[in-house]
């Protein structure tokens, strides 16, 4: 029922807005909230407590307070007294076993008091051990407020804007919209940012946007709730203009249905027409409070007494209800009755803001609040968050008597009630911060708007100290409650493809990932693949190749000095393959090395390396102080590897360059067009086979991949994937940088020795390498072929005596050779040529012998021929 | 053929097929979001001061490195121009967007659109951000990131659109 229309009210009468609550039809009007139009309906349970499950109503109206979180259309712990109407809302309260009404759950309240203090959990849930699983369970489906579809999914889009302003105002209180007014037209651009009912207000040159500033960070940050977008505004001056929040008052019964803050009052009345109830009583320590009886008289409450915490001196107030509801209350023994309680603790100072970004907050005892002291450079704050808030009576820490007449909550959010902060302080949480953690006391939705000084005097009374010395806790974002989706933003997952990646999504690639690149896995038939190779022609993208080129007069030098093998003595188009070392002379990446010219060199890394590699070099490269430029191309150049015994024919087709043994031998680098595309080819052989790796610019990717089949269609030219690629190189054991070593992995280990040239006058991880020659060695990477076929996997155990020795790095079945093959690492003294080994497979012990030799070609003959 | 020909795109036979990487992925892109990869990129290391590159933008990475921008038509002239010493065309490794408005890029990027142009992640991959004399943006990012910039940049826009 709402009241006659009033002066000033912001419903619109006309115009009705039917929504439902719990499947039944309702109204409202425009202008309502979710909460005022269910509370013209009638309602006045809007939810049940956090773990009581006692019956709440509206407190604050302001979007503080927890108890009118309902779920709409979906949406969990949505602030129904903020949010306004819209047609065909779904809206249910939450937190309930039966009804919002008969809520069984309601026993935690009535019997449970003993057996759920704070941390309850802990202690009476523990035993018989073997029941806590069953505890658990139980645990689990009443912890929590609202509930979320697990499987939903996305069902809205949150997008995140970065924006700037000169000025940010946050709070457009009368003090806010007077900071925006005075730097408009005079600091570039302001912005006045406000969460309020009412329409933004519309000043010259001052941008207003609705949202909630819900931090402030480092820099001036100042993210922006506005809904379904976050603004991260980056302000070069923050003034925080947000006003003041009401503080109750404690007493038992405390937070019944129809104790109320003086907010709640001046809009339920002025904004919305209600009236709150049918009989008031106000005990307020400001004027704020005192207001609203004229209020609440206009409205037709009457009030049958109201209260000055200034003037009079009240040492008890009890509240009682019936069913959850306000019903009485009691003034040092004086009982009135009444359906409405108004209760005002003053206005404590909205800091919280400023305290994120660096502000110190002290104590002013004479008016018994928190306010601001210093504040960072950067951040003001104005109006009540500045501390200009009504004098009003400092709130005794406890209104209850001395024989205790039900709950009095210091939390509502969380329902701690005084009784819980006592036992904290009696159990030794003697700290506000660690008090805080164990009785969560400020951690709840309300984030300590209602609770943090009222729990601080208390603290300070059972201390027997002063609020000063207790101090604050912490603030930390987000100050509003905020969607966790809104945070998260839109999934944005970057990832690398090569201009050749479309073809091999039509011809069929199964994708996965390296890295962050996006390669083919194979294209249907691996072996089969990897068998076209050795037949045939095989045709792999190998862009992904970090590609760097090291250009100027000391290029030889550099290399020379970064890697363990040599470079200075390579003739211009001459390939070498190289291993990269850490300083501890451990293996970070491999690779190949080509000498374009005296001074320029082609460098290519593993596909998920380049970007270490490129930091490496830079980074000495400003150590050495060396005349060397380094360019990554790696994006810039496509490359695709031919290989097989038809690779020389192909190329006779494509490139125009004279491709015999004689002119092009193994580990060339060669300049030609290639399909009549500037190329780099470099012949060279990962898997085995006569090969040629062909460098080019990205662009023509599909075109050069296109000629290839095209022009290889007859010489049975197939695409292969990384995994018959994978098959091929173990044949040849060549190493995987990252899977065949680890972070412990040096080149000698590896059995590598060769590369290591250890009479260089020095390189990089040179001294630690000489330690490995000294201390010998603790394992070593060898071959090894199963003895029945069986394929070990992976990170499997090689066992030596009986007892772990060693680890299975590689293994695969190869068509080609008809064995099961693999790497590992062994104990030095069984890196020998034909030396058993057993290998767990599925907890059964398989035999093995070592190979030090390539599986496949062990002369190279197929790369040289 | 020189020794570093093969970075050269605009070096290839007229019958090489030259493919943007945002070629199939922009395909339906609402009006204003426009592919421009096919540009000149030359990166030039050294002393940039007094760099003459012609008609060509200019960019500065750091005192001694400069990224120049130039019409694909023009890439040989200026890459002459330039010299080879301290040049390497860049240009197959770039790929470039044009962007309408400022709010699409805000919703990409935390970069000061006031202080353009820049080089700073946008959705997370790095690129250079310039912009236009007519409002609009050119975002300039490396290539293999085409497939996935271009659908974050149609996913913003849509967002947009969004009521």
């Amino acid at each position: 029922m709402r009241l006659p229309p009033q002066p000033g009210e912001r419903i619109d009468r006309d115009a009705a807005i039917p929504f439902t609550f719990h499947g039944s039809r309702v109204t409202g009007f425009r202008g309502d909230t979710i909460a005022s139009a269910l509370f013209g309906e009638g309602q006045r349970v809007f939810s049940r407590s956090f773990k009581y499950h006692r019956a709440r109503g509206l407190l604050c109206c302001s979007g503080t307070c927890p108890n009118c979180m309902m779920r709409v259309d979906g949406v969990p712990n949505v602030r129904t007294c903020v949010t306004p109407l819209h047609e065909g809302a779904k809206v249910e309260a939450q937190n309930f076993w039966g009804s919002l009404d008969h809520d069984l759950l309601t026993l935690t309240d009535k019997v449970g008091g003993p057996f759920t203090p704070v941390g309850f959990y802990y202690r009476t849930m523990i035993r018989p051990r073997r029941a806590w699983p069953l505890y658990e369970r139980f645990l689990r489906s009443v912890a929590g407020l609202g509930k979320v579809e697990k499987h939903r999914g996305r069902t809205r889009r949150y997008d995140v804007e970065r924006r700037r302003a000169d000025v940010l105002v946050v709070g457009a209180s009368e003090a806010g919209v007077e900071s925006a007014r005075e730097a408009a037209g005079r600091e570039g651009r302001v912005v006045l940012v406000d969460n309020g009912l009412d329409p933004l207000p519309e000043l010259e040159g001052v941008e207003a946007v609705r949202g909630t500033a819900i931090g402030v960070y480092e820099g001036g940050l100042v993210p922006v709730d506005a809904g379904t977008v976050l603004y991260r505004y980056r302000a070069g001056r923050v003034v925080v203009a947000a006003g003041g929040i009401e503080q109750p008052l404690l007493f038992p019964g405390n937070d019944l249905v129809g104790v109320v803050l003086p907010e709640a009052v001046r809009r339920l009345v002025g904004r919305w027409s209600l009236r709150p109830g049918v009989r008031a009583v106000v005990v307020s320590a400001d004027q704020r409070g005192l207001e609203t009886a004229s209020l609440l008289e206009r409205a037709g409450t009457e009030v049958a007494g109201v209260v000055d915490l200034r003037a009079a001196r009240v040492r008890e107030i009890a509240a009682r209800g019936r069913g959850g509801r306000l019903a009485s209350v009691e003034l040092d023994g004086k009982k009135l009755d009444c359906d409405l309680l108004v209760m005002s603790g003053g206005r404590q100072p909205a800091y919280a803001l400023l305290a994120h970004a660096g502000a110190s907050v002290g104590y002013d005892p004479g008016r018994g609040i928190f306010v601001p002291a210093e504040l960072p450079a950067g951040v003001e704050a104005v109006g009540a968050a500045a501390g200009e808030v009504d004098d009003a009576a400092v709130p005794a820490a406890t209104y209850d008597g001395a024989v205790k007449k039900g709950k009095c909550f210091v939390c509502i959010c969380e329902d701690v009630t005084d009784k819980d902060v006592k036992r904290a302080i009696a159990e030794g949480f003697d700290s506000i911060e660690l008090a805080k953690r164990y009785t969560t006391v400020t951690m709840g939705p309300c984030q300590g708007k209602l609770c943090h000084l009222p729990s601080i005097r208390l603290y300070a009374r059972e201390n027997e100290t002063d609020e000063a010395s207790i101090g604050t806790t912490t603030a930390r974002p987000p100050w509003q409650p905020v969607e966790l989706g809104l945070l998260a933003g839109r999934p944005h997952e970057p990832a690398q493809r090569t201009s050749i990646h479309h073809r091999h999504k039509e011809l069929g690639a199964k994708m996965m990932w390296t890295g962050t690149w996006r390669r083919p896995h194979s294209y249907g038939d691996p072996s089969g693949e990897a068998k076209n190779v050795h037949d045939a022609l095989g045709v792999i993208d190998v862009s992904t190749l970090g590609k760097l080129v090291v250009r100027g007069p000391d290029a030889a030098a550099f290399l020379e000095r970064l890697y363990p093998n040599r470079f200075g003595d390579m003739k211009p188009g001459r390939i070498r393959y190289g291993v990269l070392g850490s300083d501890a002379g451990r293996i970070m990446d491999d690779g190949t090395i080509a000498r374009l010219a005296e001074e320029d060199y082609y460098v290519t890394t593993t596909s998920t390396g380049a970007g270490a590699v490129l930091e490496w070099f830079e980074w000495w490269n400003a150590v050495w102080g060396l005349d060397v430029r380094i360019a990554n191309v790696t994006g810039a150049l496509a490359a695709v590897n031919v290989a097989g015994p038809h690779a020389r024919e192909l190329m006779s087709r494509l490139a125009d360059l004279d491709v015999s043994n004689e002119a092009f031998t193994y580990l060339d680098a060669k300049h030609a067009h290639v399909a009549g595309v500037p190329s780099l080819v470099l012949r060279i052989g990962f898997v085995g086979e006569l090969g040629y790796e062909i460098h080019f610019p990205s662009p023509y990717g599909e075109h050069v991949w296109d000629s290839i089949l095209d022009h290889g269609a007859d010489l049975g030219a197939r695409p292969f994937g990384l995994e018959p690629q994978r098959i091929l190189r173990l044949e040849k054991m060549h190493i995987l940088v990252g899977q065949d070593t680890d972070s412990e992995s040096n080149v000698f280990e590896a059995s590598m020795p060769w590369i290591a040239k250890m009479d260089k006058d020095d390189f990089v991880g040179k001294w630690s390498l000489e330690r490995v020659q000294e201390r010998g060695f603790r394992e070593q990477l060898v071959g090894f072929e199963m003895a029945n076929g069986v394929v070990p996997p992976e990170g499997g155990q090689i066992v030596v005596g009986g007892r772990p020795g060693g680890r299975v790095t590689s293994s695969r079945w190869s068509e080609h050779l008809g064995k099961a093959i693999g790497m590992g690492w062994v104990p030095p003294e069984l890196a020998e040529d034909g030396a058993q080994i057993a290998i767990k497979v599925n907890g059964s012990v398989e035999r093995a012998h070592v190979r030090l030799r390539p599986f496949f070609d062990p002369d190279g003959e197929h790369l040289r021929t | 053929m020189t020794h570093l020909d093969f970075l050269s795109p605009d070096l290839a036979a007229p019958e090489a097929v030259w493919r943007s990487p945002l070629e199939r992925p922009l395909a339906h892109a609402p009006a204003g979001i426009e592919d421009v990869s096919r540009t000149g990129v030359l990166d030039v290391r050294g002393d940039a001061d007094g760099l003459d590159a012609g008609a060509a933008e200019i960019v500065r990475l750091s005192d001694d490195r400069a990224l120049v921008l130039c019409d694909w038509e023009r890439v040989a002239e200026v890459r002459a121009r330039l010299g080879d010493r301290a040049t390497l065309d860049v240009s197959a490794g770039w790929a470039g967007i044009r962007l309408p408005g400022e709010t699409l890029l805000r919703r990409l990027t935390d970069l000061d659109l006031d202080a353009l142009p820049a080089v700073g992640p946008v959705a997370h991959v790095q690129a250079l951000v310039l912009r236009d004399e007519d409002g609009g943006f050119r975002v300039f990012f490396a290539q293999e990131y085409g497939d996935y910039l271009a659908e974050v940049v149609l996913d913003a826009a849509a967002g947009l659109e969004a009521p």
